[in-house]
């Protein structure tokens, strides 16, 4: 009963959240979360006997090259951070589209490990190919790589109605442990018995932003300089992303979908054909991410994928960012700025680079509260709509649609 | 774009700064902030193991710090201050953290830039080629190119052991233990699980079994490989297997996958020998462990350097120069165990045997 009232509010036009007060709204929230959580990660560096000053001074450092006092070169911060945030872009994307669709896609990491492994494929193998016809070979097997795995997600939920939660989480083991096989005595293997694979021909590689054979920049050696042309590939996806959501058909109706499946299905839109190309295309979103990620800087498949958590950070990225191009963009700047801050906290103030998970956690959990909170102060009010596009996202992800046809099973 | 104005503005702020902690005295823990006379500056980047790994990045943070008498070391560590360096170490949380963290000691112009572990190996080839007037150091690897092959770059050293000769001490032991019929099968059969067939684990393995067949010719030996480092659950099923064969000791090369197979004979009411670092804490079973000593070449190292000493290429630690060796766990060792070992040990310093690196 309880689903069907939540159902009712969203069919609501979203035209509110247009007013600046949506605005005003959609900034405050996330900004809200990000200082609350600064602020109790300020309290635990006190509690803990360091120096919270110290440590953020160093974090801003690492994050974003401001306020170095140790050396520290600014720009290698800058382009350190460039090199985290460019697959939480990608990633971002493909947890925030399925949610505009009513998934909630854990997936995302898997999608990205197949789209690396099938990058990594052919740029290994396809060495005599020239860069202009290899390196978009790479990009796009990378990408079909991950939609092929979140398809699987796709069909399974529309066929079986198998919740993409438990499918998405199940595909990310078994693409970690495929790589495993593939690096680990496997075909993909390099000689010599380390656990990852051959590098990937030169001629499918990315270019770096600063050209690694440049002598000096900056005062440093040109190739210490990682930050690589993917970044734009990011920022190309995102605007795709955005164009998709609001300008075509499809996006409107992943955006019907998302909102009632009922309603989407009696304005004549077929549920299960979008569900399975949102997963398609959200899959290839991550598969790209892994492509760009192998292309761009690792140039091999390596044991780092098995603890990688960047499709797990993207979750975060996309719930901070509202599933919204914009948003994601920030908030992977955020953590991108985190993930690289980390380390220079540790090594200039001497706090654990630990802090900035828990930072993480923090800011993602005032995110999750914020959400309950506004969907509970909508349950009484019917009819009134959505007030923040958050809001929008989050009632999808409550209310699962299984669920929601099992109620009227029931009922 | 806006870097210049930033960078005027952090210099101000920098400045501003100074002058404040210059007033304020010297602070203790501010980490390479006062020009004083030459400070060695040495910047350990552990793998993702981080210092609490009661292994080999734990080692080498306990062998900083013993070199340290400041730096961020020894919020974690108690320095001891021998060598009167500043130690700061940065732990690693993902394996693309590598190459940030290790440049970003390289920039600030340390001394010495030490990464933990083979799996560091590309990083430290990649990164010391960009800095060829800083020293980088590598335990248990050298510096490579992304195909595994050694760059020999001159800035860099590669700290290895022979973990034959910490294994020959373990293999030993087990020899000994069996001869004497004091295991729970007395099948005089010994069993080892290695990870990956990589030439440290079957050092480790070759200097076991040769052991073992020194001080008991009747031994048998069984081996197997997990093809894992991670997943207790497989090195267990080996474990089990040679169990059931009849082992009455175990020994495990194979990381975390191997302390499965520690817990395992605890299980089955047999003996296990642990690997690297003391792991007695582990299980019961455990009755010793074979030891690398990487807190002995962290300091080795580091006093190279103080001492302008610093040669490229590798450097071996075996049982001449304490680096490697064993601990007993769980209980003490009989009398002819011990014989036996101060024995083989004195053989293997003089040089009167060489212990095999090969599994036959």
């Amino acid at each position: 009963m309880a689903a069907a009232t939540k159902r009712g509010a969203r069919q609501e036009p979203p035209q509110i959240v247009k007013s600046l007060w949506g605005i005003g709204r959609a900034l405050a929230v996330p900004l809200g979360s990000v200082l609350l959580a600064f602020a109790a990660g300020a309290v635990i560096v006190a509690v803990t006997g360091g120096d919270p000053f110290k440590a953020y001074q160093a974090l801003a450092c690492g994050g974003f090259g401001l306020f170095c006092f140790g050396g520290e070169p600014s720009v290698l911060q800058l382009a350190n951070t460039l090199v985290f945030l460019t697959p939480l872009i990608m990633t971002g994307i493909a947890v925030a589209l399925p949610f505009r669709a009513g998934m909630f896609n854990i997936g995302a990491e898997g999608q990205l490990i197949m789209g690396a492994v099938a990058a990594a494929t052919v740029g290994i193998h396809l060495t005599g190919w020239p860069a202009w016809a290899l390196l978009p070979l790479v990009l796009v097997s990378g990408a079909l790589g991950g939609a092929m795995w979140g398809g699987i997600v796709g069909v399974l939920k529309a066929t079986t109605g198998a919740h993409e939660v438990v499918t998405t989480i199940m595909l990310n083991f078994v693409a970690q442990w495929f790589l495993r096989f593939l690096i680990i005595g496997g075909p993909l293997q390099l000689p010599g018995g380390s656990s990852k694979s051959s590098p990937i021909a030169s001629s499918a590689q990315l270019a770096t932003l600063v050209p690694h054979d440049s002598r000096i920049f900056l005062g440093l050696p040109g190739a210490v300089y990682r930050a690589h042309t993917g970044l734009f590939i990011a920022l190309a996806a995102a605007a795709l992303f955005a164009f998709l959501l609001w300008r075509t058909t499809l996006g409107y109706e992943i955006r019907a979908v998302g909102q009632s499946q009922r309603a989407a299905r009696y304005a004549g839109i077929s549920v299960r054909r979008t569900l399975i190309v949102t997963m398609l295309i959200a899959g290839g979103f991550a598969g790209l991410a892994g492509a760009v990620q192998i292309a761009g800087v690792d140039h091999n498949l390596t044991d780092q994928y098995f603890t990688d958590t960047t499709g797990f950070d993207a979750i975060a990225v996309a719930l901070l960012g509202f599933n919204s191009a914009v948003g994601i963009i920030l908030s992977a700047i955020l953590f991108g700025a985190l993930h690289a801050g980390g380390s220079v906290m540790q090594s200039d103030a001497g706090v654990s680079g630990s802090l900035v998970y828990v930072l993480q956690a923090l800011i993602l959990f005032s995110i999750a509260a914020n959400f309950l909170r506004s969907v509970k102060l909508r349950l009484p009010a019917l009819g009134r709509g959505p007030t923040s596009p958050g809001a929008e996202a989050a009632a999808p992800a409550v209310t699962e649609p299984g669920l929601a046809a099992d109620d009227k099973g029931t009922a | 774009m806006r870097k210049p104005p930033v960078r005027l503005f952090s210099l101000g702020v920098g400045l501003v700064l100074a002058v404040v902690m210059a007033a304020c005295g010297g602070s203790t823990g501010g980490a390479g902030a006062t020009p004083t006379p030459k400070v060695i500056k040495v910047g350990l980047v552990t793998d993702t193991g981080t210092l609490a790994d009661k292994s080999f990045n734990h080692l080498a943070g306990v062998g900083l710090a013993n070199a340290a008498s400041t730096g961020n070391i020894c919020a974690s560590l108690s320095c001891k201050g021998q060598l009167g360096i500043q130690g700061d170490v940065t732990e690693s949380h993902a394996n693309s953290d590598y190459i940030p963290n290790l440049q970003n000691y390289a920039t600030r112009g340390y001394d010495l830039v030490i990464g933990v572990g083979f799996l560091m190996a590309e990083s430290v080839g990649t990164v010391s080629g960009s800095f060829p007037n800083i020293h980088f150091a590598i335990i248990d690897g050298v510096g490579t190119d992304s195909k595994g092959t050694d760059l020999k770059h001159a800035n860099v050293v590669g700290l290895l052991f022979k973990e034959q000769e910490a294994g020959a001490l373990v293999g030993t032991i087990a020899g000994v233990l069996e001869k004497d019929n004091a295991g729970a099968k007395k099948k005089n059969t010994i069993g080892s699980i290695g990870g990956i067939k990589i030439p440290p684990v079957d050092h480790y393995i070759a200097g076991y079994q040769w052991a073992a067949k020194q001080v008991n010719p009747s031994i048998k030996t069984l081996n197997g490989y997990s093809n894992n480092f991670t997943d207790p659950t497989k090195c267990a099923g080996i474990a089990a297997q040679q169990i059931a064969s009849g082992a009455d000791i175990v020994f495990q090369v194979a990381g975390g996958c191997g302390n499965g197979a520690l817990t395992e004979a605890g299980k089955d009411g047999v003996w296990s020998i642990g690997v690297d670092a003391d792991q007695g804490a582990v299980d019961k079973s455990v009755i010793a462990s074979a030891l690398k000593r990487v807190d002995v070449a962290t300091f080795s190292a580091i006093k190279d350097v103080k001492n302008n000493a610093f040669k490229g290429g590798v450097t071996l630690f075996g049982l001449a120069n304490d680096g490697v060796g064993y601990q007993a766990d769980n209980g003490t060792l009989p009398a002819d165990v011990m014989t036996a070992l101060t024995d083989m040990t004195s053989k293997i310093k003089s040089g009167s045997v060489t212990v095999p690196d090969t599994v036959p």
